[in-house]
C-alpha cells in the first residue's frame, strides 16, 4: 500500500482500460493494478478481512484451550482425581475397623462396637472398590496406572482372606479387651503388613499419578490460554491498525471526513479484542484460583483426613500388639509430623517433642503467619488464609489439640503398665476420645467443604463467562466483514 | 505511508514478545544427559572403586530411572556428593539428580524437590552373632557406636531415651571392625547401611526396625514435571520386577527382610 510516490487526487482519473483476458495473470502479477486505486482499495479489503480473520482465528483457539481446562479441571479429571483419594481412605479405615474388632476381642459393646465396626468394614470395602473403578477409568490407555490399580483389587482380595482369618481365631480366643492370644496377633499381622506395605502406598500413588496428569494439563493450558490472550492483543492491535489506515487512506484520497462505516468496523473490533482479552484474563484467574485453592487444598486435606484417620488406628494397633508397640509409636508420630510439623528446635524428634511442640506452635498461631509450620497443615493455613477460611482452619487446630491430647494420656497409662486403662480411654469407656475424633473429623470435612465451594463458584464463574463464546467471535467477525466491505463499497463505485 | 509502516513495526515488536517468554532452568524430564550425585563410600549403595567406577544400590536404581527418562549410561555421570552439600549441589546446577541415602523430611522438602521415596529403609541394629539383643530397647547399658556427623545415635539415646553407651568412631567401616573386635556391642542405623556395610563380615541384623528412613530422589526446586517422570520411572521399576531384582542383588545375602512393593510416594511440591 505505498500510495506516497504517486498520488492519485483526482476523481477525473480516467478508469484503467480493461486488460486483455489472456494477459490478465500476467498484469496481476506485475502489479501494475496496485497503482490505481480502485486496485488499492481491493487490496486494502483484502487485508483488513486478513487481519480481522487473524483475529477470529486466535481467539476461537484461545477461547477453546480456556474451555478444555475448565473441562479438565472442573468436569472430568479433577473430580474424578478427587474421588480416587477415597480409595486409600477406605482401605485404610477397613483395617482400622479390623484392628478395633480385635482389639476389643469378647466385649462387643465397646468403642464404637463389634457390629458397628463390621458394618463399617463392608461399607468401606465397597467404597474402595467404587473409587478403584474411577481410577481405572481415569487411568485410560495408561498401562503402569492400570496395572497398580489391578495390584490394589487383587491384594484387597488376599487381605479379605488374611482378615477373615484373623476374625476366625479371635472369635475362637474369646479373649479380653486388649489381651489377644499370640496366633491372633500373627494372623492381623500378616494382614495389616499387606494393607500398610503394599496396598495403601499404591492407593496413594494412584491419586498422585492421576492428580499429576491434572496438574501438566492445567500448567499446559493456562500458559496456552495466556498466550493466545497476547496473541489476541497483537492480531487486534494489527486488525485496527489496519483499519485506522485505512480511514486516514480513504480520507485523503477522496477528501471526506470519516468512513461511517469503518468508524463502526474499528469500535466493533476494539471491543471484541477488549472484551475477549479481559476473558481471557478473567478465565486463566479462575483456572487457577480453582486450582490452588479448590482442587490442591481439597486433596491435600482429603489426604490428611485419611492419614488422621490411619494414625488414630494406628493406636488401636499400638494397643493389640506390644511386640510391635515401639514400631507403631513411630509410625503414628510419622504420620502426625505428616499432617503437622511444628519446629522443634534442637529437641529430638519424638512424640514427647511432638505434643509440646505442636500446642506451643498452635498456640501461637495467628491466619496470616506465612511460615507457622510444615505438612500438610502448614499448606493449608497459606491456603485457608487467602481464602477466607481461617476459622474453619482454627477450627480444626483446636479439635486436633484434643485428640492428641488423649493420645498422650493414652500412651502415659500403656507406659506405666496399665494397659487396661489405655484401652478404656482408646475406646472412650473412660474418656470421650471417639466423640472427640469424630469432631475433629468433621472440622476437617468442613473446612474441606470450604475449598470444594470456592471450587465450584470459580468452575460455574468460568462456564458462565465462556457460555456464548462459541457464536459470539464469528458473529462479531462477520458483521466487521459486512461493515468493511460497506465502507468501501461505495468508494469504488465511483470508479464505474 | 506512515501509519501502515508504524503499524508494522507495531506488530513486529508484539510478534517478538511471546517467543521471549517463560524461560529458566529447563526440566529433566527433558535433558539430553545428567549428572548424577551419590555417595562415594557406602557399600552396597553408593562406591567409588580404585578404578572410579561407582556402584551400588542408589548407582543401579539411577542408571535405570535416568533410562526411563530417555538418557543412555552413556551420557550419565556421577558425581560424589556428600551429605553436608546436597541442598547447595541440586541449586547450583551442580548435579541434575540424587540418589545418595536421601531422606525425606519436611525441612529438606522446602529447598528441594523430592521424588520417590525408591526405598523406605529402616534404623535397625547390627550385632555380633549369638548377641542376645533383640530389640531397641535391649540397647540399654550396650556399647553402641556413634559415627561424627551421623545422628543414627540420637535416635536410640535421644528419642528413644535408651541408656545405651555411645563410642565414637570415625566411619560406619570402622563401627564393623570395632564390633568385631568386641568395643562394642551394636551398630545402629539405616539398615540398608547395616546390610552393605556386614555383608562379608558376619554381623547379624535384628530385624527390629523402629524407625522409616524415605530415601527420595532429589530434584532442583520446582521441578515438578522432572519429579512426576521420576516417579513415573520408580512405579515401572516396582512393576517390572526390577526393583526386587537389585535389592536382592545388592542385601539380598543380609538377612534382611525387604519390601519389594512400591512405596508410598511423597508427592511432588
Amino acid at each position: 500500500m505505498t500510495t506516497t510516490r504517486r498520488r492519485p487526487v483526482s476523481r477525473a482519473l480516467p478508469p484503467v482500460p480493461p486488460a486483455e483476458p489472456e494477459t490478465r495473470a500476467v498484469t496481476f502479477a506485475r502489479g501494475r493494478w496496485l497503482r490505481t486505486i480502485p486496485g488499492q482499495i481491493r487490496a486494502y479489503a483484502v487485508v483488513a478481512l486478513l487481519a480481522v480473520a487473524a483475529l477470529l482465528g486466535v481467539l476461537t483457539m484461545a477461547v477453546g484451550n480456556a474451555r478444555d481446562s475448565v473441562q479438565t479441571i472442573g468436569h472430568d479429571a479433577g473430580p474424578q482425581v478427587v474421588a480416587t483419594s477415597a480409595l486409600y481412605f477406605s482401605l485404610s479405615d477397613m483395617d482400622a475397623q479390623v484392628a478395633n474388632i480385635l482389639l476389643i476381642g469378647r466385649e462387643h459393646r465397646l468403642g464404637i462396637g463389634y457390629d458397628e465396626s463390621l458394618r463399617l468394614y463392608e461399607r468401606r470395602r465397597g467404597e474402595a472398590v467404587a473409587a478403584a473403578v474411577q481410577a481405572a477409568q481415569l487411568a485410560g490407555r495408561d498401562t503402569d496406572l492400570r496395572t497398580t490399580v489391578q495390584e490394589v483389587l487383587q491384594g484387597l482380595g488376599r487381605y479379605e482372606r488374611l482378615v477373615g482369618g484373623a476374625m476366625l481365631l479371635d472369635r475362637q480366643a474369646d479373649h479380653a479387651p486388649g489381651e489377644l492370644p499370640k496366633q491372633v496377633i500373627d494372623a492381623y499381622r500378616q494382614a495389616t503388613d499387606l494393607m500398610r506395605l503394599e496396598l495403601l502406598p499404591k492407593a496413594y500413588n494412584i491419586t498422585l499419578d492421576s492428580g499429576a496428569a491434572v496438574r501438566q494439563a492445567y500448567e499446559t493450558k493456562r500458559s496456552a490460554v495466556l498466550s493466545g490472550r497476547t496473541w489476541v492483543a497483537v492480531t487486534g492491535a494489527i486488525a485496527l491498525l489496519v483499519l485506522i489506515a485505512g480511514q486516514v487512506y480513504l480520507t485523503r484520497t477522496f477528501r471526506r471526513l470519516l468512513n461511517p462505516a469503518l468508524v463502526l468496523a474499528t469500535v466493533v473490533t476494539l471491543t471484541l479484542v477488549l472484551v475477549g482479552a479481559g476473558l481471557l484474563s478473567a478465565l486463566a484467574g479462575h483456572i487457577r484460583t480453582a486450582k490452588q485453592d479448590g482442587f490442591d487444598s481439597v486433596l491435600a486435606l482429603s489426604r490428611a483426613r485419611a492419614i488422621s484417620h490411619s494414625a488414630f488406628a494406628d493406636e488401636s494397633r499400638y494397643l493389640l500388639d506390644p511386640g510391635r508397640a515401639d514400631t507403631y509409636e513411630q509410625t503414628y508420630l510419622d504420620k502426625s509430623l505428616a499432617v503437622i510439623y511444628p519446629d522443634m528446635g534442637a529437641r529430638p524428634v519424638n512424640l514427647e517433642s511432638f505434643y509440646a511442640a505442636v500446642n506451643g506452635g498452635i498456640a501461637g498461631y495467628r491466619p496470616g503467619d506465612p511460615d507457622p509450620f510444615l505438612g500438610f497443615f502448614g499448606d493449608e493455613a497459606r491456603a485457608s488464609a487467602r481464602g477466607g477460611a481461617s476459622v474453619n482452619f482454627a477450627e480444626v487446630l483446636r479439635a486436633y489439640r484434643v485428640v492428641l491430647d488423649y493420645d498422650r494420656r493414652m500412651r502415659d497409662l500403656a507406659a506405666k503398665g496399665d494397659r487396661a486403662g489405655a484401652v478404656d480411654l482408646r475406646m472412650g469407656r473412660t474418656s470421650t476420645v471417639i466423640r472427640d475424633f469424630g469432631t475433629y473429623d468433621a472440622s476437617l470435612s468442613a473446612l474441606t467443604a470450604v475449598h470444594q465451594r470456592a471450587f465450584d463458584t470459580e468452575i460455574a464463574d468460568a462456564d458462565g463467562g465462556l457460555r456464548g463464546w462459541t457464536a459470539l467471535p464469528p458473529l462479531a467477525g462477520a458483521l466487521i466483514a459486512v461493515l468493511v466491505v460497506a465502507g468501501v463499497r461505495p468508494r469504488l463505485a465511483e470508479f464505474r | 505511508m506512515r501509519a501502515t509502516r508504524l503499524a508494522a513495526v507495531a506488530a513486529g515488536t508484539l510478534l517478538l514478545a511471546p517467543a521471549c517468554g517463560s524461560s529458566g532452568p529447563g526440566s529433566v524430564a527433558d535433558r539430553k544427559s545428567l549428572v548424577i550425585g551419590v555417595k562415594a563410600d557406602q557399600p552396597g549403595l553408593g562406591r567409588r572403586g580404585p578404578d572410579g567406577v561407582y556402584t551400588g544400590f542408589d548407582v543401579d536404581v539411577a542408571v535405570y530411572v535416568a533410562g526411563r527418562l530417555g538418557v543412555p549410561r552413556s551420557r550419565l555421570r556421577f558425581r560424589t556428593t556428600n551429605s553436608s552439600v546436597r541442598e547447595a549441589a541440586l541449586a547450583a546446577g551442580d548435579v541434575d539428580l540424587i540418589f545418595a541415602t536421601y531422606s525425606i523430611t519436611a525441612r529438606r522438602k522446602k529447598a528441594v524437590t523430592f521424588a520417590g521415596p525408591y526405598y523406605v529403609a529402616h534404623q535397625d541394629t547390627l550385632v555380633r552373632p549369638g548377641a542376645a539383643i533383640r530389640d531397641v530397647r535391649d540397647l540399654k547399658g550396650k556399647r553402641i557406636c556413634e559415627v561424627t556427623g551421623s545422628n543414627s545415635w540420637r535416635r536410640v539415646v535421644e528419642e528413644r531415651e535408651i541408656a545405651a553407651t555411645p563410642v565414637t568412631a570415625p566411619t560406619y567401616g570402622a563401627c564393623m571392625d570395632d564390633l568385631a573386635a568386641g568395643r562394642l556391642d551394636a551398630v545402629s542405623t539405616d539398615d540398608l547401611i547395616l546390610a552393605g556395610f556386614a555383608a562379608g563380615r558376619g554381623g547379624k541384623i535384628i530385624n527390629a526396625p523402629f524407625t522409616d528412613e524415605k530415601y527420595g530422589v532429589g530434584l532442583r526446586k520446582g521441578d515438578l514435571e522432572g519429579c512426576e517422570a521420576v516417579n513415573r520411572a520408580l512405579t515401572r521399576m516396582y512393576q517390572d520386577g526390577t526393583a526386587g531384582r537389585l535389592l536382592d542383588k545388592w542385601f539380598g545375602d543380609s538377612g534382611l527382610k525387604l519390601t519389594t512393593s512400591v512405596p508410598q510416594f511423597e508427592g511432588c511440591t
